[in-house]
């Protein structure tokens, strides 16, 4: 899948910049949109599908929530400081950072805003999820178990899972899920709230 | 709360409810995982035809991958930080939080 994913964007670099005329550019903030309304639905679709979870999340009790909150709060407060340095404006380096590892549909989000920091959305969530399936098992090894959860952000339910099931326990496996479903559910909600602080 | 955030949120919703009501056959929800990954493909293209239609990006591109990696490492940490600070209340049996 992400050979594919990169692959996916090379070639739309390529045909970009070699073959479409730039008129093409006005149409596909609009073409993005209306792929991005038909992606959500399907990815509802898809956490509908897992009925335990909810279970799940009623018999550890609602401090797990606390998990995908303080992500959410670091991730973004992180961002903002990062950006801070780099001298870039708060609502653009918040609503990168509300990406919380999302790459694809927080840079998708971001594109009709602006293409240069819909470029730097996906490569900052790229670059964090390639860091945290580096980091999480020495994080379990020298920290906790539970802070496993947090590099991985809302790929904590699919990408990184595997890595936090073999590096952790199976408790820290189901609350690395739930936080993974309930992040990836408030990415859209976050980004686009972010970027017109 | 924006009018596109609410059209996002809806969608979900709707998806997640109609899936779960059962309302969508198991060859369709077996198709789920594909019908993602191609429109996800599709609009990681479109972004990419975007990026290549936009020659100031292109011509800063390893300046946008050292920002980025700026942003992600802070984000990491600060996002580590704070899960460490609720631990003790998330977990209270010392031997599932897991001491090294």
């Amino acid at each position: 899948m992400s050979l594919s994913i990169i692959l996916a964007v090379v070639l739309g670099i390529g045909a970009g910049y070699f073959i479409l005329p730039d008129w093409v550019f006005s149409y596909t903030g609009t073409i993005a949109d209306i792929g991005l309304c038909l992606l959500l639905f399907f990815v509802g679709m898809d956490i509908g599908k897992q009925k335990g979870i909810f279970k799940d999340l009623k018999k550890m009790g609602f401090k797990i929530l606390l998990v995908p909150i303080m992500i959410i709060i670091g991730s973004i407060l992180g961002s903002i400081v990062g950006g801070f340095l780099l001298k870039m404006p708060t609502n653009e380096s918040g609503a990168v950072g509300a990406g919380l590892g999302w790459y694809t549909l927080s840079s998708v989000m971001l594109t009709s805003y602006s293409t240069e920091l819909s470029a730097i959305a996906f490569l900052t969530n790229v670059i964090r999820e390639i860091i945290a399936l580096i980091i999480v098992p020495i994080i379990a090894k020298h920290i906790g178990y539970l802070e496993c959860i947090a590099p991985c952000g809302a790929t904590a339910m699919d990408t990184a899972l595997p890595v936090i099931s073999k590096s952790t326990d199976s408790k820290t496996t189901i609350v690395s899920f739930i936080s993974g479903v309930i992040l990836s559910l408030v990415v859209p909600i976050l980004v686009s709230i972010m970027i017109k602080i | 709360m924006s009018y596109t955030v609410l059209i996002y949120f809806s969608l979900l919703v709707v998806g997640a409810i109609i899936s779960q009501k059962g309302l969508i056959s198991d060859k369709f929800s077996e198709k789920l995982g594909s019908i993602q990954n191609f429109f996800l493909l599709f609009l990681l293209f479109t972004m990419g035809v975007r990026i290549g239609l936009d020659k100031k990006v292109l011509s800063s591109f390893f300046q946008i991958g050292a920002k980025a990696t700026v942003l992600a490492v802070f984000s990491i940490i600060f996002s580590i930080i704070l899960v460490r600070l609720v631990r003790n209340i998330v977990i209270r049996d010392k031997e599932e939080s897991h001491e090294s």
